[in-house]
């Protein structure tokens, strides 16, 4: 028995398949590249201002070359403390040498506005920086302690940073304080972020 | 020799000096690379502490000491200067860029830590004109598509710093930028002073920075002799940024998406009659 077709059905089918035939390896890819832009773009909108588990999915488990950008530039607030990192050794087990402020934040020249090579050791301290400070109330809750925080990739930077300089001994124990200030504005006092323990370097 | 009649060939000129730049300051500072140095891949490496990651990227590992970069921060400034003399469009331009493409997404596995919104505006349209310039693949049609993504995402940058001022109090009452500028990392002692003495001059500054980021999409829809204002504050902006707090970067990056906006807005209705 033969089986009825619709017009419709018809129209769809001859539709589908000039479809079919315009899909040429140039349309595909034409297609894919649009559908891949559209996604990247979505993406970086989901990853904007609060952290969700879409934008942490995309950020921690899809993200690995840092292609979602964080449009929040300076915002909402503001980095107006300048971080200062200093280390010191263990000498005896009364004795330690005087605190060592390590480099991170130097003038800039005139030239700065087109060519600053400095800004980069800047902004990788500060980054590290601002991602163990940022850490630390979250360890503080988990742990109670910071104990763990010791097993942290920033807080792992951070130490071999300070143990690259000059020991007092060779079988050297050497700690490291963070601390943040007011920069040029004199109006609040340093004050401390973290007091590691001692390490032996 | 390349022509700028091109709106992606702009776009790519003006991105490429400022790549050049930061190329140059990081094979400048490449000892931050090196066992002792900042991003020592002894320390970086612990970042892949899953084991299929590890042997996913283990061929690109062994790149990264300080004279295995130094060796990609050189192949990357010849191929910054080679694409001065293929265009985008050629095969040679397309397997440049592609190359340099490639260069940006092996760096960046390292420089997690120091990267900024530059460097993610720089990877975003490199791979962007990769995409829309495959040579046989390519046609007008997605080089536009490109041109339009590489505009929106410029423009919702703009929006998204905008917003993000607005809802902050900082911003709102007038002090943040008095206070970016009077750190040592950011900022400049002449600037803070000069805010600190004109505190209304913080206060315009701060809403002039809101109001202008958040409504910058406006330049896309606009007529051109308007949306050209948008344009303007946003050249001053980057410069004075540049200035002021050493962001020599996104100047070039911005500015780079900037004749991709012009030709958003050409495209609008009004501009065909």
């Amino acid at each position: 028995m033969k089986r009825r077709v619709s017009i419709p059905t018809l129209l769809f089918f001859n539709q589908f398949e000039i479809m079919m035939l315009k899909l040429n390896p140039i349309v595909i890819y034409e297609l894919v590249v649009t559908i891949f832009l559209a996604f990247w773009f979505l993406a970086t909108i989901l990853c904007q201002f609060k952290e969700t588990k879409i934008s942490s999915f995309i950020r921690y488990k899809i993200d690995y070359f840092n292609l979602i950008p964080l449009w929040t530039f300076f915002a909402p607030h503001p980095g107006k403390r300048d971080y200062h990192l200093l280390y010191r050794d263990k000498i005896t087990d009364i004795d330690y040498s005087d605190w060592q402020e390590m480099e991170i934040t130097e003038e800039r020249t005139i030239w700065s506005w087109l060519w600053n090579p400095e800004k980069r050791d800047k902004k990788i301290l500060s980054d590290v920086v601002q991602s163990l400070v940022s850490s630390i109330p979250s360890y503080r809750e988990k742990a109670g302690s910071l104990n763990l925080l010791m097993f942290s990739m920033p807080y792992i930077i951070v130490l071999h940073a300070v143990s690259q300089y000059k020991k007092q001994s060779q079988n050297c124990y050497r700690q490291f304080m963070l601390a943040e200030s007011s920069g040029y504005q004199k109006e609040t006092a340093p004050s401390l972020i973290l007091l590691s323990v001692f390490h032996q370097i | 020799m390349i022509l700028l009649n091109d709106i992606s060939q702009t776009v790519l000129i003006i991105l490429s000096i400022g790549l050049l730049i930061s190329t140059l300051e990081y094979l400048k500072k490449v000892q931050i690379f090196s066992p002792n140095g900042l991003l020592s891949w002894n320390v970086m490496q612990l970042k892949w502490s899953k084991q299929n990651e590890k042997s996913f990227f283990k061929p690109i590992f062994k790149l990264f000491s300080a004279p295995g970069l130094a060796a990609l921060f050189i192949i990357r400034c010849l191929l910054i200067i080679g694409l001065l003399f293929f265009p985008l469009q050629s095969t040679t331009g397309w397997v440049l860029i592609s190359l340099l493409g490639v260069s940006l997404l092996t760096a960046s596995l390292v420089t997690y830590y120091g990267s900024d919104g530059s460097d993610q505006m720089s990877m975003l349209i490199i791979i962007t004109l990769i995409l829309c310039n495959l040579p046989a693949f390519t046609t007008g049609k997605l080089r536009d598509i490109g041109i339009w993504f590489i505009g929106l995402q410029a423009c919702l940058s703009y929006t998204v710093a905008g917003i993000a001022k607005l809802v902050s109090a900082e911003w709102r009452s007038g002090t943040a930028i008095k206070d970016v500028f009077s750190t040592k990392t950011y900022g400049s002692k002449k600037a803070s002073l000069l805010l600190q003495k004109y505190p209304s001059a913080n206060r315009f500054l701060c809403w002039n920075v809101i109001v202008m980021e958040t409504i910058f999409p406006l330049c896309l829809i606009l007529p051109w002799q308007y949306a050209i204002v948008f344009l303007i504050w946003g050249f001053i902006f980057h410069f004075f940024t540049a200035l002021i707090m050493g962001l020599n970067s996104f100047f070039w990056a911005f500015m780079a998406t900037y004749p991709a906006i012009y030709f958003i807005n050409h495209q609008m209705p009004w501009h065909l009659f």
